[in-house]
């Protein structure tokens, strides 16, 4: 089918579909989100047999998908290794029980971490929920296992975990594209009781019976660490897995300084052949494990009197592996004299809300309507309210809601409890939102839920959400409108309200504070469309912007709103046009009324 | 040849380092690039790493490893200055974006040409974002700046242009290889 460049999530999306998946499920998350966008468009492009949705949380993608497979048919479920802490539930029990079909969850990664609030490692999950656990080294790589993946699944009947890291899966190469047969089963669910709707009793025996079969496992070829480089007797063995293993092949080729080194190379970092890694740690004098993120091909070698990584502290034991950090761990285990430190590179520029945002408007209107409130806040572009003073927690998906009324019920005993607001998106509040919202209201809760709309998942890339639609290939039918839910759930009034209208905004957040006092949970609905939309940016008024000389350069504007393209200079702020939209939000904010807007035709 | 693009989020440098990885490709080199999504394209550092050759094992260049920088942002380019071999090539657009830090007036915008002299010599400043504003169209740096870069690499213009027609809609075809030509003209040896 020719060659292309593709993303490393591309390739793992190409892998499903030439391993004849009849579903995809997924959640959006870094470093994760494009498997599912490219299966979806590869779906649409070659009108495939295939469904594939953007699940309304982790938890629920993995049932659906798990379902599918158990009809004989083969799925995948891809998330974001946190995304694997909300779907834990049912990925542990599906271990249990196995699977017909081929079943495989891609779990993505993010040592470092670069987009995430853990550098948790799925390998250790894996091993946790007894699931085998692939960990490849690039795109390519993924690909290839992830076709092959299905296979295994189906031959040992158990779900498989496909774990890349940021690395690969925002890495990109050449590959050649695997030929994509459209998926001609038929489902085929056999009625078993005691495997899928297992009682405890019957979850003894599936439990044994999922520990013989991870025995068998263990035997498999990918469960034995490969040498793939230098003599079998070389004096220092380094064992590798991922990412990892791609540096220290790069460091070692490049320089010559690495005397008497082999490599050996872990596909399958669980389970593992253990007899094999007691025989390496005896045929060599030194054996170095370098792993990302966290020592689990290292702890489980029998003895590690010559074993070194990140137990030891050889191995940095947080933050991401770089090719200098390898080279710096192989300088010191072959005792090379080290060559001078350079430093890293410097810190990096925070990044902030965009120029126009309307989730700025609305922190904005919150801090004034609700000063010294506790301001309670979740995963999503908005975190970055916190730039702004508009986010006191983040926690995790959901926890906006749960943390506002916990903060009620630890202050409302206290003299003057302070105001409370949940600040919480769209997206977001659909993914873990709802249950906490039922339980605050029964529980006697006050305060304030803001979900900032935007119409979109904006921080991974505009995923559509249940009030869009449009969130599979093959059903564009009903959608859930915010509202509707937040009355389901027991909330008796529901403001809406656009967060540019500043003022506004604020006044009806005071007036929802203090309706909460009868109705416990109050909520408004801040809907403004994210302006990374073209079509939204086009539709909206654009302001030409001016600051005068009433600007006392007092710094009010650049700390209380916080937009990027407003500057501090010396005698006065100043506008940076090639950042501004033309939003005419700040004119609102200028205590001095200093910043003027001029609409533009 | 390993060449490092830095900015911040937002200056299209993912679809920069896309183009430069597809003309490698098509050139006969191995190719493998590493990007950074999510958070940091708000706004923050980003960073592509593309590396090419016969064969290329990771996609991210060590310290030390950078052959050309080509950075979209001034104070960008300081942040990696470890990562440059001795005598690499730096292309820098005149562009400042004041970090929070200069926004709030707490510090200056600093000189970064000093500093960068203390590893290589061969730095090219180039007004990309100018060039973009009278063209009329500002978010076009990238493509004038890839057209500057494309002069210190093997493949001719025409491969360049043949990549630009296959990886962009129609509709923008045009204004970007007039773009690329204009990046192109840019002397700099």
């Amino acid at each position: 089918m020719g060659k292309k460049i593709l993303l490393g999530n591309e390739a793992i999306a190409y892998g499903i579909l030439a391993g004849g998946a009849n579903m995809v499920a997924s959640y959006p998350g870094t470093p994760a989100s494009e498997v599912c966008e490219a299966a979806m468009k590869l779906v649409k492009k070659h009108d495939l047999p295939c469904h594939v949705e953007w699940s309304i949380n982790e938890k629920t993608a993995v049932e659906v998908a798990y379902a599918n497979a158990i009809a004989s048919l083969r799925s995948a479920a891809i998330m974001k290794q946190v995304g694997l802490n909300v779907a834990s539930d049912p990925v542990m029990s599906a271990a249990y029980m196995g699977t017909a079909g081929g079943f495989l969850l891609v779990v993505a990664d993010d040592p470092g971490p670069h987009s995430s609030q853990t550098e948790q490692d799925t390998r250790f999950f894996a091993m946790h929920a007894k699931i085998p656990v692939l960990d490849p080294s690039s795109p390519e790589e993924a690909m290839k296992m992830t076709i092959e993946a299905f296979e295994f699944s189906e031959q040992y009947h158990t779900p498989v975990i496909l774990r890349p890291t940021t690395r690969v899966c925002h890495a990109r190469q050449l590959l050649d594209l695997p030929a994509i047969n459209p998926a001609s089963r038929q489902p085929d669910f056999r009625k078993d009781p005691y495997r899928w709707a297992a009682t405890p009793g019957p979850r003894l025996v599936l439990h044994k019976e999922l520990n013989e079969k991870l025995a068998r496992i263990a035997l498999h070829e990918w469960a034995r660490p490969k040498r793939v480089f230098g003599q079998p007797g070389a004096r220092l063995a380094i064992v590798s897995s991922g990412v990892a293993y791609a540096y220290i092949m790069d460091v070692l080729k490049a320089f010559d300084r690495w005397p008497d080194v082999c490599v050996y190379k872990v596909d399958m970092p669980y389970p593992m052949d253990h007899s094999l890694l007691l025989r390496i740690a005896q045929a060599h004098e030194k054996v170095l494990v370098v792993e990302e993120t966290e020592p689990v091909i290292e702890m489980q070698f029998p003895n590690r009197e010559r074993v070194s990584g990140r137990i030891d502290g050889t191995v940095p034991n947080t933050g991401e592996l770089t090719p200098e950090i390898v080279m710096r761990v192989l300088d010191e285990v072959t005792g090379v004299p080290r060559e001078p430190e350079d430093g890293a590179a410097r810190k990096q520029r925070r990044p902030s809300l965009c120029a126009g945002c309307g989730h700025r408007g609305a922190f904005y209107a919150i801090k004034k309507a609700l000063p010294k409130g506790i301001y309670t806040s979740d995963i999503g572009c908005y975190t970055l309210g916190l730039n702004l003073g508009g986010v006191d927690t983040c926690l995790c998906m959901g926890a906006a809601v749960s943390q506002a009324a916990g903060f009620y019920h630890a202050f409302k005993n206290t003299v003057n409890p302070p105001p409370i607001a949940a600040i919480i998106g769209d997206s977001t509040y659909f993914h873990a939102g709802i249950p906490p919202t039922i339980n605050a209201l029964v529980t006697g809760a006050r305060f304030v839920l803001v979900i900032l709309d935007n119409a979109t998942t904006a921080m991974t890339g505009h995923q559509p959400t249940p009030a869009t639609g449009c969130v599979t290939n093959d059903y564009a039918g009903r959608t859930l409108q915010l509202e509707e839910v937040l009355r389901g759930c027991g909330v008796q009034t529901v403001f809406v309200h656009d967060p540019y209208d500043v003022k506004g905004f604020t006044e009806i957040t005071k007036k929802a504070y203090s309706l909460s006092e009868d109705q416990g949970v109050v909520a408004v609905i801040a809907r403004h469309p994210c302006i990374r939309d073209r079509q939204a940016l086009k539709d909206q008024a654009v302001y030409a912007m001016d600051i005068t000389e009433e600007c006392t350069a007092c710094g009010y504007c650049v700390e209380q709103f916080e937009c990027p393209a407003l500057e501090m200079g010396d005698e006065r702020a100043h506008i940076d046009p090639s950042l501004c939209i033309g939003c005419g939000v700040c004119v609102h904010i200028c205590p001095h009324n200093a910043i003027k807007a001029e609409r533009r035709l | 040849m390993n060449v490092l693009m830095t900015g911040v989020g937002g200056q299209g440098i993912i679809l920069a380092s896309d183009m430069l990885s597809e003309v490698m490709m098509r050139y006969g080199y191995d190719v493998k690039k590493s990007e950074i999504h999510g958070m940091a394209q708000r706004g923050g550092s980003v960073m592509s790493h593309v590396r090419f050759s016969e064969q290329v094992a990771s996609p991210l260049i060590p310290l030390k490893g950078c052959d050309i920088l080509l950075s979209f942002e001034e104070l960008e380019t300081a942040r990696y200055v470890p990562y440059l071999k001795d005598d690499a090539q730096v292309i820098i657009n005149r562009f400042r974006l004041a970090p929070p830090s200069v926004i709030s007036g707490a510090r200056q915008y600093p000189d970064i040409i000093p500093f960068i002299q203390e590893r290589t010599q061969r730095i090219h400043l180039v007004d990309g974002s100018s060039i973009a504003e009278e063209m009329g169209n500002p978010r076009g740096v990238n493509i004038i700046l890839l057209g500057t870069l494309s002069t210190l690499l093997e493949p001719d213009e025409a491969l360049w242009i043949d990549c630009i027609n296959t990886m962009l809609k129609e509709k923008i075809r045009p204004m970007n290889i007039e773009g690329f030509k204009k990046g192109r003209q840019v002397q700099i040896h």
